[in-house]
């Protein structure tokens, strides 16, 4: 297979001779053990909508982060207006004229409006003591009318629709007098109308001269909104193209690469067993409706952007988040999912995305974090409740054997432990429940390549051995590495289903991003 | 040349941690050893006795009932700042029952009292936790709030009188009499702390709620009831510090309905969190909490005997918390 960059013209470095607002050359992070970015090149031009897409991991928050001065660039240069420049914070860089706008929109939602854009600055004072709220009105008001549009500076921050906070984090942007403004997701948690309309606002700021650098998972926004696209991958850069040399698919196979690791490796489709678990109509928060099953011995793969409700799904069938509508049943008997209690009670086990947050036990011992929810198990009698300690112990040493997690004994604190070992001790948590039905979100984040694969196989193996399996990850080339099959969702609905050689990055990302197979 | 460079920095490394980590676990330990000997040195015909021994153990018993309580919120990371009221209400309300609502108690009375009053303390400290955990009101308020409603509702039913006459004998037996040798609340207290103890580190509920201290959110998904926890530590705290107040009721012989549980307020919690800088730096545990009950004994019996102005025990406490709290926390940022 060809690569992008030999079949595609990429744009010239520079057009017109203008000097471009940002210039990054040959930009190179080494952290630890690990090279992040590794010969960026990009540059942003006044006017410009300039979208920079990747997968997750890619280096795109590494690239923002040296540009701003919060990380220093290990080899390379960074000009802006011409200048090369050595920023040591984003200070620096803001008093540069470069702002960022996070996907939170970096608001505070319990002050208003006009509070917020002057956090940070002096205020403008009545007599040296008092704070002259009325000018601070004023200025607010000429800032909105500058940018067009229509917001009350005194309504609170918390009472706003997601496209004006992210509006008013632009506007904060220009008022601190920021000529690049650099855009992180800022649609993730905007409808597509919402969208527009934030669109519309930057096209008519790019009119008037500013720049933006957009980073964004969502293709169709991107070719409706940005004028070139960079793409970088693996820390690498992959190249740069304007909006008409380019269409869908090539900027996808730039951000997959046509190289993928795993494909070679796909897994094979086996024959399941019966249907176990059954969702009929659900549906929640982001989630309209799905209905689709699962069989015994499968692994399900559910892919979709985030916020398209593929990890919701996880959160519903695990009792943390409400099923507002449908039922879910396992083995045809109807489930009660109205906490992970009854979830656990009824089969169902979950790895969550965050282990730090949402599943280690931070200072306990290995043994303890595996026990923690098969305690129940382990006791002598069901009044006092004491514990077994030997055959807690016995059981986390098993689990520790089995799984192959790398200690030297089981009473050393998961802190203690790599990310692959301690991810492995938190499957092993849910392996001495007596879990039917595992859902899996992002088993693999955090974790090094070597741990990746033994988690793989595990996973594999728990359903060759019986058990259903959903699963769920922000890395796009585990699908067609794990999966039985995969169902796509996009906007709360599920748009496509892919069984075994269907999987493929491109089908998964095309069905992601609204473009069908 | 670059092995020269290296090994000093690699080996002073490893060392200062050790050191650091080492104060972190045992400073406590160490400075409570080191005040006993400097007592002992100081005063050793009065200091080092048996009887003075017995004499501190008898003085922080009741401190050490309401702390030893207060340890089974913090593990949980629940704040209970009503324990000074709730121990006011163990004392007056024991006193108040046996004295003037009942005519003529025995010692089966007394027994029932004593049940009464703990299980009511115990329903209190459970609908504290109701509010807590299911109208989401923050422990740390919601208890303050609680503390002034108790003392309110005692001063009120008491009209502020002192339950002087009526206690019978058998109720004052568990605040003065001795079980071989040992006075009836330092046994009251050792036996709390066993059962405690055994259950924060030997049953289920013990181990669900270390875990909820730990990290609450993978504690709900490990499938711990962690709203229902909230209501069995209040609960138990509750119970402890009522526990206490009764204690020191029967110790007094009288019922007072003000000016009983908050001086055991900020001791309490000092000594809990002097425990959690002790052994098992970051985590509360029993064992610490009696360890921090015994410093602070130890200081002011200690300060009392060498004659220093009574001023100086707050002096000191204040900075021997704030040491161990740095002591623990200097551990936790290592860690994280």
């Amino acid at each position: 297979m060809n690569t992008p960059q030999a079949t595609l013209p990429t744009a010239p470095p520079e057009s017109g001779g203008a000097v471009p607002l940002l210039e990054v050359r040959d930009l190179i992070k080494d952290f630890p053990g690990m090279r992040a970015l590794d010969g960026v090149n990009l540059d942003v031009r006044r006017g410009e909508i300039h979208a920079l897409l990747g997968e997750n991991g890619a280096g795109k928050s590494t690239l923002i982060k040296c540009v701003v001065g919060a990380h220093s660039p290990s080899e390379g240069r960074i000009f802006v207006g011409g200048k090369a420049v050595n920023f040591h914070n984003p200070h620096d860089a803001q008093a540069a004229g470069i702002s960022v706008v996070h996907q939170h929109a970096n608001l505070v939602p319990t002050l208003t409006v006009q509070e917020n854009l002057n956090l940070g600055r002096a205020l403008p004072k009545r007599g040296g003591i008092f704070v002259d709220w009325r000018l601070a009105r004023k200025d607010a008001v000429e800032l909105f009318q500058r940018v067009n549009m229509n917001i009350d500076p005194r309504s609170y921050v918390s009472t706003l629709r997601p496209d004006e906070a992210a509006m008013v984090a632009i506007a904060k942007a220009i008022a601190s007098h920021a000529k690049l403004i650099i855009l992180d997701e800022p649609t993730a948690s905007l409808s597509p109308t919402e969208a527009d309309v934030l669109f519309g606002h930057m096209r008519h700021l790019a009119s008037e001269g500013h720049g933006f650098l957009y980073v964004s998972h969502r293709l169709s926004e991107v070719f409706g909104i940005a004028d070139r696209i960079s793409v970088i991958r693996d820390g690498k850069y992959v190249g740069t193209w304007t909006r008409d040399q380019v269409v869908r698919r090539d900027i996808i196979a730039a951000i997959i690469g046509s190289d993928s690791k795993f494909n070679d490796e796909a897994a094979q489709a086996t024959s399941h067993g019966a249907v176990t678990l059954g969702v009929q109509q659900v549906s929640g928060e982001r989630i309209k409706s799905a209905t689709f099953d699962l069989h015994q011995k499968e692994i399900l793969g559910i892919a979709g952007l985030p916020g398209s409700g593929a990890e919701e799904i996880l959160d519903l069938l695990f009792g943390r988040n409400k099923i507002t509508a449908g039922t879910v049943t396992l083995k045809n008997k109807k489930l009660n999912l109205s906490s992970p209690r009854a979830a656990i009670q009824a089969g169902l086990a979950l790895v969550p995305k965050d282990r730090h947050a949402e599943a280690n036990l931070p200072g306990f011992s290995i043994r303890e974090n595996i026990a923690v929810a098969s305690l129940g198990k382990h006791l002598s009698d069901p009044v006092f409740r004491f514990i077994k300690k030997r055959a807690e112990r016995r059981t986390a040493k098993e689990v520790v054997a089995q799984l192959n997690v790398k200690t030297p004994g089981v009473e050393v604190e998961i802190d203690a432990l790599s990310g692959g070992n301690q991810q492995k001790t938190i499957l092993g948590r849910w392996l001495s429940t007596d879990a039917s039905v595992f859902l899996l979100n992002s088993p693999t984040a955090a974790v090094d390549v070597g741990a990746k694969v033994e988690i793989y196989d595990l996973i594999a193996d728990l359903a060759e051995k019986g058990a259903a399996v959903i699963f769920t990850s922000t890395e796009i080339e585990e699908f067609p590495r794990l999966c039985h099959r995969v169902i796509v969702f996009n906007e709360g609905e599920i748009v496509g289903e892919l069984i075994g050689e269907q999987i493929s990055e491109s089908n998964i990302m095309a069905l992601s991003v609204g473009g069908g197979t | 040349m670059s092995v020269e460079d290296g090994t000093p920095e690699v080996a002073v490394g490893p060392k200062r941690v050790d050191i650091v980590s080492f104060l972190a676990k045992y400073g406590v330990v160490l400075s409570l050893g080191t005040l006993i000997i400097v007592f002992s040195i100081a005063r050793p015909d009065v200091f080092p006795t048996v009887g003075n021994f017995l004499s501190i153990m008898n003085q922080i018993s009741i401190l050490g009932m309401i702390a030893l309580g207060l340890t089974v919120c913090l593990v949980m990371g629940l704040f209970d700042l009503s324990i000074g009221a709730m121990a006011t209400l163990g004392g007056y309300a024991a006193a108040r029952v046996l004295a003037q609502d009942l005519s003529d108690p025995g010692a089966i009375d007394v027994v029932w009292v004593v049940v009464l009053v703990l299980s009511m303390a115990a329903i209190i400290g459970m609908m504290n936790g109701v509010l807590v955990s299911y109208l989401g009101i923050s422990a740390f308020i919601e208890t303050l709030a609680a503390g002034s409603i108790i003392t309110g509702a005692i001063l009120g039913v008491s009209a502020s009188r002192t339950v002087l006459r009526g206690i019978p004998p058998e109720f004052l037996v568990i605040g003065q009499e001795k079980l071989v040798g040992i006075p009836n609340p330092v046994v009251i207290m050792l036996g709390l702390g066993f059962i405690l103890w055994v259950f924060l580190e030997h049953t289920q509920p013990g181990r669900s709620m270390y875990a909820i201290g730990g990290n609450r959110e993978a504690a709900r998904l490990a499938g711990i009831a962690v709203k229902r926890y909230a209501l069995v530590a209040l609960g138990i705290c509750a119970a402890c510090a009522a526990l206490g107040g009764l204690v020191a009721a029967a110790n007094l012989g009288a019922g007072r309905p003000q000016g009983v549980g908050e001086a055991y307020l900020l001791n309490a919690f000092a000594a809990v969190f002097i425990g959690a800088s002790t052994l098992r730096p970051g985590q509360f545990h029993i064992l610490g909490t009696l360890i921090g009950v015994i410093l602070i004994g130890v200081i002011n019996n200690g300060l009392s005997i060498m004659g220093i102005p009574t001023f100086w025990r707050y002096i000191v406490q204040g900075i021997l918390l704030i040491m161990a709290l740095f002591a623990a926390g200097v551990l936790q940022v290592r860690r994280g």
